[in-house]
């Protein structure tokens, strides 16, 4: 009520009877508009700097490069690749290299660190002391001290013709390790037994939920998992037998490798590179020790009395742990093992430091002849989208074991 | 009741052995059940094994001369090549750095009386002197050298009396002291051109665990009051400054380190006027500290979620303003709530430095790689060693600040309140 009378200027001062030097809604949006406009001059005058730069200094830049042949060979590759591919294809190839890194690396990191986590909690001294051992070494290391320690250990490898080889399957030498691996005689056939086996691998797991459905509401034992895991096999034999008669040859046999030709080069199967080798030993065991902290505050959160429950319903111990434990403990450890696995993810980045062609390392190799500034945009693109993918499952499986209410 | 009185008062017998002393212990913790036996069979097995071919290795294979040859380099690097340091001897300027370290640990050792500031700074100043006893010869270590390190004891002894018997023995005077530090490290690490003794040396030559630390410190220093920021941006209610700070974070946190530091190579360059200075070293120190104050802010932004918000409702009904309300009743209980994750980012963070090589810097573990490769007819089989030798380096520091972390932990009663 005391808003000053007087002429019209100093109306305009006042907002709501209070002036708008004091007033808080006109000073957070000033200050809000004031933030957002430097911050806006920043990033333009950056960007006006990089343009002018690019300009004058007559740097490449555009995207007219990716349709070109990118003739520059990539080590391990997974998807077919030629020199006379495109750089964008190319740069597939580096982004598939990264994605089975992380994924195969975080299947192997997310178990060994279970293990780990488990051991560290265990009632045998001796266990619970060497798991903790190894937790705090593996995590206070830098990871590329680690990648390094690793690389060195496969070139101490013996060379391909002295290398090791185990039952005439396996070898291993310092161009990494070969393995019998699945090969189709024909695509066609085995992309229809693999069309098969997908459909019997659902309908085995539909059947699974329906009999434990039932066995859950009436009572009467269903068996579920064998009946479900039968049915899956049983169904994906009979369409292995279906097109091995058909088509003359079974869908996939097994390629063994051998040593080929006058240098004793292994062909056949499938090679795990030193690099890749050397990546994903140092990144598992790296992160699995950080998952083991993880896994171990998990359990450790669940409160006593729920393994003391289970125990006198007489659970025994890897009962307790495996049906009332675990569970419980997956909604603390789930948020920061996603977090893990994207930092296993990022991390894999290192790769570019022993020669494994991850995106980072054949981006790198890229800017030397393509423009820099373009690849570093394709690069953010496409770490950015891997952390969203990412955090988009994690906050999925987040909200579905949310606990009810909350 | 006679007949009680008849009933010899002997001591009750002792429990079974296996249930007392050492054999007790064992049988508790080593074979409480079958598999726990096996387990223990198979883990010690797994053990010795470990231990006799390790110590096989160490006493009778490894071969440690790299780590003998490189020796104080492993520290500073290049900084005292003749190219970087023409016709002086500049060691003795990353050796006074030390001893204001030296000096700021006994302050701290004073000030917090706590046993585990005190074993540090005295594990500082021992490990010093003990490297001035090398068995080098004069050539390979001077005198000056020697001294500079000897002089670690009483820094130390220096910074305990200081803060002791004089007003400096206070928080707000160690962080000040400390930011002074600093500063005059990065002075005398420069140099100032026309000042004699003190010739600047470009940064490129800067190296070693020197460089690691540096840079460590500053990303420390510098993330966490960017990542409280950033974490009250992106909490805040104004639609644009909660924008761009959630745009920040999550740009920083989705591309790896490795990969913006090689970035930085050509784009900070480029973003900059001609006439700025942006060296590698000052490129690593922006790249790191943002990339760390991402984290940091979202550290922050946990504790802050995990607070009752009656604490803010009670301290407004009292009176405080919002922005005292943050600063001395939320931020120092988010703060506390979150130490672990915290350092653990630090500790991250000093990890990290060692990625400064994509950009050409030769850190600790680039330079003895450098030299190894340089050298490989002599010290590629010294390579193992080498690395062993960093992994404890790293470890060392790892370890004591997370060791530092679960103190103040404890001193601020977390998880008692």
């Amino acid at each position: 009520m005391s808003r000053a009378p007087g002429s019209f200027l100093t109306g305009l001062a006042y907002y709501q009877g209070v002036p708008v030097w004091r007033h808080a809604l006109i000073i957070q949006w000033a200050l809000q508009i004031v933030s957002g406009i430097v911050v806006v001059v920043l990033v333009a005058s950056f960007f006006a700097n990089i343009t002018n730069a690019i300009q004058d200094r007559n740097i490449p830049h555009g995207f007219g490069f990716l349709s070109r042949e990118y003739q520059t060979p990539i080590g391990q590759h997974f998807l077919p690749y030629e020199s006379s591919d495109s750089y964008l294809y190319a740069f597939g190839v580096a982004a598939t290299n990264t994605i089975i890194v992380s994924i195969v690396g975080v299947i192997l990191a997310t178990a060994l660190g279970i293990v780990v986590g488990v051991a560290r909690i265990s009632g045998n001294w001796l266990v619970s002391r060497t798991a903790l051992v190894y937790v705090e070494f593996f995590r206070n290391v830098p990871l590329l001290v680690q990648l390094f320690f690793w690389f060195y250990i496969v070139l101490t490898l013996p060379p391909v013709r002295q290398g090791y080889v185990i039952v005439d399957k396996l070898y291993v030498n310092n161009a990494g390790i070969s393995v019998p691996w699945p090969s189709p005689p024909s695509w066609d056939a085995a992309l229809v037994w693999m069309a098969i086996a997908l459909v019997s691998i659902i309908a085995g797991a539909v059947l699974h939920r329906i009999l434990t459905r039932r066995e859950e509401l009436t009572g009467r034992p269903s068996y579920p998992l064998i009946t479900g895991g039968a049915t899956t096999v049983v169904a994906a034999a009979i369409g292995w037998l279906i097109i091995s008669a058909a088509s003359g040859n079974a869908p996939f046999g097994i390629s063994v490798p051998a040593p080929h030709g006058t240098f004793g080069r292994i062909a056949g199967g499938f090679t795990i590179s030193g690099g890749l080798m050397a990546l994903l030993t140092g990144l598992v065991i790296y992160t699995s020790s950080f998952i083991a902290e993880i896994v171990r505050a998990g359990i450790q959160s669940v409160g006593r009395g729920q393994t003391e429950a289970a125990r006198s319903l007489g659970l025994a111990p890897m009962a307790a742990l495996r049906h009332i434990t675990f569970p419980q403990a997956l909604r603390v450890i789930i948020p920061p093992l996603i977090s893990q696995c994207l930092n296993l993810t990022k991390n894999s980045s290192l790769a570019a430091a022993i020669g494994y062609a991850d995106l980072t390392n054949v981006g790198k190799t890229m800017t030397q002849i393509a423009p820099a500034v373009s690849i570093y945009i394709l690069l953010m693109v496409a770490y950015l989208a891997m952390s969203l993918t990412y955090s988009l499952i994690g906050n999925l499986y987040n909200r579905r074991i949310r606990l009810v209410g909350n | 009741m006679a007949s009680g009185t008849d009933i010899p008062q002997t001591d009750s017998l002792p429990p079974p052995i296996t249930e007392r002393g050492i054999v007790g212990w064992v049988y508790a913790n080593l074979f409480n059940s079958w598999y726990n036996t096996v387990l223990t069979f198979i883990f010690a097995a797994i053990l010795v094994l470990t231990l006799w071919f390790g110590l096989g290795w160490i006493i009778l294979e490894s071969d440690w001369r790299v780590i003998a040859t490189l020796g104080g380099n492993l520290i500073i690097g290049q900084y005292n090549i003749e190219k970087a340091c023409p016709g002086q001897d500049c060691f003795w300027r990353p050796q006074v750095s030390l001893l204001l370290v030296s000096a700021l640990l006994g302050m701290a050792w004073a000030i917090s009386g706590d046993r585990v500031a005190k074993r540090i700074a005295i594990g500082v100043a021992v490990v010093s002197v003990a490297f001035a006893f090398l068995p080098y010869s004069l050539e390979r270590m001077g005198l000056d050298v020697r001294l500079l390190l000897v002089a670690n004891l009483p820094a130390v002894a220096a910074g305990w009396a200081l803060a002791r018997y004089t007003p400096l023995g206070s928080v707000r005077w160690i962080v000040i002291l400390g930011v002074l530090a600093f500063l005059v490290t990065l002075v005398l690490l420069r140099g100032l051109p026309g000042v004699p003794g003190l010739q600047p040396v470009s940064v490129i030559y800067w190296g070693g665990l020197m460089l690691n630390l540096l840079l460590a410190v500053t990303g420390i220093a510098l993330s966490l009051p960017i990542g409280i920021a950033l974490a009250l941006g992106r909490r805040s209610h104004l639609p644009v400054v909660k924008l761009l700070c959630v745009v920040f974070i999550e740009v920083f946190r989705g591309v790896p380190l490795i990969t913006l530091l090689f970035m930085s190579q050509v784009l900070v360059p480029l973003a900059f006027p001609e006439d700025f200075p942006t060296n590698s070293l000052f490129r690593a120190g922006v790249v790191i500290t943002l990339f760390s104050s991402a984290y940091m802010a979202e550290n922050i932004r946990g504790g802050l979620q995990a607070l009752h918000p009656g604490q803010a409702e009670a301290a407004r009904a009292l009176g405080l303003p919002g922005w005292q309300t943050t600063m001395l009743i939320s931020m120092p209980q988010a703060i506390r709530n979150v130490i672990p994750a915290i350092v653990g980012q630090f500790i991250s963070l000093f990890k990290d430095t060692t990625l400064v090589y994509i950009i050409g810097m030769l850190d600790v573990l680039e330079f003895g790689r450098a030299f190894i490769q340089g050298n490989v007819a002599e010290y590629l089989d010294g390579t193992p060693e080498f690395l062993l030798f960093i992994a404890l380096v790293f470890w060392v520091f790892c370890y004591t600040m997370s060791y530092v972390s679960r103190r103040v932990e404890e001193h601020l009663g977390v998880g008692q309140r």
